[in-house]
């Protein structure tokens, strides 16, 4: 799987929604392109109406050009993927652009199985540490907000971990 | 053995889940619906949800971009 700098990012709209609940969809614009596939653009736009005019993200609206590859076809199939996510993977295949963004294990299992690289809301508030978007102590107070704030759930006893770690 | 629960849902959910039973790939809701469930838990299991969270805060703390 490559991880290499990434200039571009695929989205779901898990990510866009739960980033703009707490406030962080800023961070995406560390990234110089943020490809949002049309179906996840329409499903965003219905349920965070201003997420994707947020200043500063290079926000792109997205749609793949051919049907999907027989591989990716069968295992949204067995995954029973939604619209966006099929769309999402498709254009992170067909545009070899950088990590796709999901927070829908289904979704990632099938980026997995893609070779294709994929991450999630907490890797993006994580990274925004590493990355000086936001200092430790900023990230803590969202952590600790997170299960309030946000539709992303995480378990309890994770996110309590989770916190320890940048604690320390 | 099942057990009868009161479950809200969107009202176009319902009607392509009745629409699905209509056009006969399942004898009922209650079928489809076993079954929905039954496979989002297949492809979401707690561990495999874990296991990606876990890579993820990997990622982020310690990725090397």
């Amino acid at each position: 799987m490559n991880d290499a700098p990434a200039t571009s990012v695929v989205c779901d709209a898990g990510p866009l929604i739960h980033l703009d609940q707490i406030d962080c969809l800023d961070l995406l614009a560390d990234f110089s392109r943020v490809i949002v596939p049309s179906v996840v653009w329409s499903e965003v736009d219905q349920h965070r109406p201003h997420a994707l005019r947020q200043s500063g993200v290079k926000f792109e609206r997205a749609k793949p050009s051919a049907g999907p590859s027989v591989e990716l076809a069968s295992l949204c199939r067995l995954l029973s993927l939604h619209a966006g996510e099929i769309q999402a993977l498709q254009i992170a295949q067909e545009f070899r652009a950088g990590p796709f963004l999901t927070d829908d294990t289904a979704a990632r299992l099938a980026a997995n199985q893609l070779k294709i690289s994929a991450h999630g809301t907490l890797g993006i508030l994580l990274r925004a540490i590493r990355r000086k978007q936001r200092t430790s102590e900023q990230i803590l107070e969202v952590l600790h907000a997170l299960p309030a704030r946000s539709t992303l759930h995480v378990k309890r006893e994770l996110l309590t971990e989770i916190i320890r770690q940048v604690e320390n | 053995m099942s057990t009868e629960i009161r479950a809200e849902l969107p009202p176009e959910l319902l009607a392509q889940a009745h629409a699905y039973v209509e056009e006969g790939w399942a004898t009922d809701v209650n079928e489809l619906l076993t079954e929905a469930l039954r496979r989002y838990l297949e492809s979401h299991s707690s561990q495999l949800s874990e296991q990606f969270i876990r890579e993820d805060v990997d990622w982020g703390l310690n990725g090397n971009e």
